[in-house]
């Protein structure tokens, strides 16, 4: 009697499994190059995949810690072959696997995140993370006492030069004299060394602490030394309450909701998708009640403006570490000089190396 | 660098070198008693997870990180039953035992991501910690710190001069002449296992609830290889186990701080210090010297008794 | 009472031995099945997920091939040098320093045809790969020390020299500021076999591979290398020349590493990048005791174990199960089939005691 319970039950739960997916429903893939419990970048596109599974007639599903080599092409080639109708894929390293695969299969929309290559059956995109960073730089410039800021960094790749650079800049905007001093740790989610990282900063006199690492370790090492710090990927309060000041936010979200739309109605087209704080992509976290209240205007400020376009924040004159001057005065960098960024502004001190 | 710099990078040697000091002074433990575990990273980070949930749910530090040497003392277990039992190959146990604790610490963790848990904080030791200089960097630490140091002439004391730690290191080398005296050969690696597990545990233990107090997967970042290195590097010694970890823990903070003050050099050849300054130390201490060998039986099974 | 008693077989299993190890697979598809259900998940129906994803069809043996070679020629590396009971953990970096060499040669020579520019990049990759594995050697022979730390430490630093490479003298002006080489010229492209996926590195391990066991089982050479490796202390007296062994056995060993470096490179990715570093090295080293050192059963673990990781992906795809539960299966099989060679070796008798 138990044993035909257990076979019964074991049937129901293979139907159940084998028939999940409708028929019409717009299957959408994800890749990611971490396992979602790093905490930072891929978890914070795994957030934006949830917001999507919820939609009407959209089923998702993910691959995690797919190294960026032969790997990626199989995961996604694997996708392919099973009619997936959309594929996201969110690490630099994915872009050449992506444009091979979107080849075979012309009739699936693919979208490469962070990279600059295309093909009819392929966009890209991305979030001016910058501009945002750009706002935490003011922030932080407007609090530091000692003029150091510290920046705990991952990799020198364009994406994270670019951030220290708008930070820098956004720094200086409001206090011409601070310096930005980078420390690179070359890992994205090791709280220890990243902690460690940000305290050899607050030995050299920073006392604003940044990051462009997933770990909150920096938050605590800010904290235990009684200094200001500002996060990264998600509101990071929690680990700091009484030194985080406020955090660049991803939210990808509605990004995926739009492009799943877009996709859907038959209305996609193939560019590059680089939105900023005008689509709400990228954002800044609530303010502390710690950043005076003249501070956080004026942060607003320079929010408004740049989403209505009225302000750039990589605007000449901008020189870079040497003295050369990298963007003429009046002008604004191109989204190709954006995206291939791996000098630093003046007043940044340590190696893009 | 001037004082105000060094102090705080010596204070951080210290700290970044306990988590590697107490996994190695584990696998010193298991080594001794002829057991190779190179599952170190992998009993690491399930320790490493076992005291942030109890952390969490308990609001005990102490018992918490009580508990996570049990945990790191359960999966090593595994590897006693493969290698104990069933006389499986030592190093392909210990490799898979890496591969299944990270998978077992990622899989169970991820629940927990985004969350604090209460740990220790720096604990200064009543008049000590105003000594000049030696305060600072010697007694401002926190109280696993402490435990970790009384640990090194405690194993000494057990290996070198103890009935038991006698018999524990003739396993590890004649296990047929130890088994011909009596002694229960079985019965000693499997206390070296687990007690080695144990200590381990408490190693990953360190990183999630005193040097940071948060939990992400791969939380142990490859320390506990540094560990098994660590080891041979100490030729088996706990003595030297302390200054090896101290050692690499000191040349890790020492490269970032070079960093923060403004080198021209690239981030990736500063990294390899630490690295390439263990093989040279090694080198030098093993040359010429003859103490460098390792537990004779290290990695062998014992055949059953007929 | 009952107890149960193991006693050391005299004669080997031989053909039998097939049937225990198929049992512990079994086994560990069972408590895999179980940690399935356990997760909510259809147990039977992963199984076969699983299957599919590594055999269900051409593309996904083809997919596995691939996968293997690398695997396959790393640990028939390191199984030479732990014939000599020479403890090599270095594969990783003799990997990444023979992918260093290819590329290098292939940035310096764009314009050479494949016929003259892909022996230089095995020569290259052979040269590196095989110095990373003699630098331990000697340091063994002459310093005394131990090889499990220093190889293990050279790994690391082989990662950071190919860091310190792909971030700043061979970046890509193209990459926009990414870590990565060019892409290679057509001639430093190890081709497709036919129309299919494989590549030609398929061809270049089963030549090795045939190669090192014919080494071993016929020649002179090889016949000393095993003698030496069965009692280190009897060979020295015996006037082989243990020393010479030991770096021969080092330079071999690194450079089919490095090999695997030089293929990954140029056969699958077409260039170097960071990422290129996934762990072959470490992998290698379970294959080669899983294989007890034999180059045949190499072949044949490496190809489970890749078999293995593409339907584990297929499992996550289908069954959205994390990627940690890849690692827990595999470090269980790894157990339960490590465990299950003990029938190999010993018998169990139940014996009544008093």
């Amino acid at each position: 009697m138990k044993l035909r319970m257990l076979v019964m039950l074991c049937a129901l739960i293979l139907a159940l499994g084998a028939g999940h997916a409708g028929a019409q429903d717009l299957q959408v893939g994800f890749v990611y190059v971490s396992p979602i419990g790093d905490a930072g970048w891929s978890y914070a596109h795994d957030q934006g995949r949830l917001f999507i599974d919820k939609m009407n007639g959209v089923t998702t599903a993910y691959v995690e810690a797919v190294p960026e080599g032969p790997d990626s092409e199989r995961v996604m080639l694997n996708m392919a072959r099973k009619n997936y109708d959309l594929i996201f894929a969110t690490s630099f390293g994915y872009m050449d696997p992506m444009l091979k695969v979107a080849k075979k299969f012309p009739k699936i929309t693919f979208m490469h995140c962070s990279g600059f290559k295309k093909a009819e059956n392929m966009g890209n995109y991305f979030g001016r993370m910058y501009q945002a960073r750009y706002l935490s730089g003011i922030v932080a410039g407007a609090m530091t006492k000692t003029n150091i800021l510290g920046y705990a960094a991952a990799f020198p790749i364009p994406e994270v030069i670019r951030g220290i650079n708008a930070f820098t800049l956004g720094a200086q905007s409001v206090n011409p004299d601070v310096q930005v001093r980078v420390v690179w740790t070359k890992t994205w989610y090791d709280p220890a060394t990243e902690k460690e990282a940000a305290k050899s900063l607050l030995d050299v006199g920073a006392d604003v602490i940044a990051q462009h690492q997933d770990s909150p370790g920096p938050q605590e090492a800010a904290q235990e030394k009684g200094v200001y710090s500002i996060g990264y990927n998600t509101d990071m309060s929690a680990f700091a309450p009484k030194s985080h000041l406020c955090a660049p936010v991803w939210n990808w979200g509605p990004f995926y909701a739009q492009i799943v739309e877009a996709v859907q109605k038959g209305t996609w087209e193939s560019k590059a998708y680089w939105y900023g704080l005008e689509n709400g992509i990228v954002d800044l976290s609530p303010m502390s009640d710690m950043v005076p209240a003249e501070v956080q205007t004026k942060v607003m400020t320079s929010k408004e403006k740049i989403k209505s376009g009225s302000m750039q924040v990589f605007t000449g004159p901008i020189r870079d570490q040497a003295g050369e001057e990298k963007i003429a005065a009046g002008k604004s960098a191109s989204d190709e000089t954006l995206l291939g960024m791996n000098w630093f502004v003046q007043g940044v001190i340590g190696t893009t190396q | 660098m001037n004082t105000e710099l060094i102090i705080p990078l010596l204070a951080a040697a210290i700290q970044s070198g306990t988590p590697i000091l107490f996994a190695t002074l584990g696998e010193i433990l298991t080594e001794k008693s002829g057991v190779l575990n190179l599952g170190v990273e992998g009993i690491m980070i399930v320790g490493a997870l076992a005291a942030f949930v109890m952390a969490k749910f308990t609001g005990n530090p102490i018992l918490a990180f009580a508990l996570a040497g049990v945990a790191g003392m359960l999966i090593s277990a595994t590897h006693g039953v493969v290698c104990l039992w069933f006389r499986g190959n030592q190093v392909v146990s210990g490799l898979a035992l890496t591969i299944f604790g990270l998978g077992l610490a990622d899989y169970l963790g991820t629940p927990l991501i985004g969350q604090t848990a209460p740990g220790f904080d720096k604990l200064a030791l009543p008049g000590l910690s105003h000594l000049p200089v030696l305060g600072p960097i010697f007694f401002q630490q926190d109280l696993l710190v402490y435990v970790s140091v009384l640990i090194v002439p405690l194993l000494w004391f057990f290996l070198a001069k103890t009935r038991w730690g006698l018999h524990l290191r003739s396993v590890g080398e004649y296990p047929q002449a130890a088994a011909a005296a009596g002694i229960n050969v079985l019965l000693y690696r499997w206390v070296g296992v687990l007690a080695g597990g144990f200590l381990v545990g408490w190693g990953g233990a360190y990183l999630s609830l005193a040097y940071t107090h948060l939990w992400t997967s791969g939380l142990s970042a490859g320390r506990g290889w540094i560990a098994v290195a660590l080891v041979i590097f100490a030729f088996w010694r706990p003595g030297r186990a302390l200054l090896g970890a101290y050692l690499f823990g000191g040349v890790m903070a020492f490269q970032l701080r070079l960093q923060a003050v403004g080198t021209h050099l690239p981030s990736s050849l500063l990294l390899m210090l630490p690295y390439a300054l263990t093989v040279i130390v090694l080198v030098l201490a093993s040359w010429k010297s003859r103490q460098a060998s390792a537990p004779a039986a290290l990695g062998i099974n014992i055949e059953p008794r007929e | 009472m009952l107890s149960i008693r193991a006693y050391k077989r005299q004669e080997p299993l031989q053909w039998r031995s097939c049937l225990v190890f198929l049992g512990a697979v079994l086994l560990s598809l069972a408590i895999s099945a179980l940690l399935l259900q356990v997760h909510g998940k259809p147990a039977l129906h992963g199984l076969r997920i699983l299957f599919a994803g590594a055999f269900g069809s051409l593309w996904a043996i083809e997919d596995c091939l691939i996968k293997a070679i690398p695997i396959f020629l790393c640990s028939l590396g390191v199984a030479i040098a732990f014939r000599l009971q020479v403890w090599n953990i270095g594969a990783e970096g003799q990997f990444a320093l023979g992918a260093i060499g290819a590329t290098g040669v292939a940035l310096a020579f764009p314009d050479l045809p494949g016929y003259g520019l892909l022996p230089l990049m095995a020569a290259a990759a052979f040269l590196l790969g095989g110095l990373w594995g003699l630098i331990p050697a000697l340091l063994k022979l002459r310093m005394q020390a131990n090889e499990i730390i220093v190889t293990l430490m050279m790994n690391y630093i082989a990662i950071l020299i190919l860091d310190y490479l792909v971030y700043g003298r061979w970046k890509d002006p193209q990459s926009f500021g990414f870590p990565m080489t060019p892409e290679f010229g057509p001639g430093a492209i190890v081709g497709k076999i036919g129309s299919t996926n494989l590549n030609w590195g398929l061809v270049v391990c089963l030549v090795t591979g045939v190669v090192v066991w014919v080494f071993f089982r016929f020649t002179r050479l090889g016949f000393e290398f095993r003698a030496a490796g069965e009692n280190i202390r009897a060979s020295r007296y015996a006037g082989l020349p243990y020393q010479r062994l030991v770096c021969l056995a080092m330079v071999l060993s690194g450079a089919l590493a490095g090999w695997a470096g030089l293929l990954e490179a140029s056969a699958t990715i077409n260039r170097l990048q960071p990422s290129i570093m996934v762990g072959y090295g470490y992998t290698a080293i379970v294959v080669a005791w899983l294989a007890r050192l034999n180059p045949l059963t190499i072949g044949l673990a490496s190809f489970l174990l890749a078999a293995l990781r593409v339907g584990v992906e297929n499992l996550q795809l289908d069954l959205q199960v994390p990627a940690a539960f890849g690692g827990i299966m595999e470090g269980l099989i790894l157990l339960t089939v490590l465990a299950g060679g003990f029938f190999m070796e010993y018998g169990l008798k139940l014996r009544r005691t008093a």
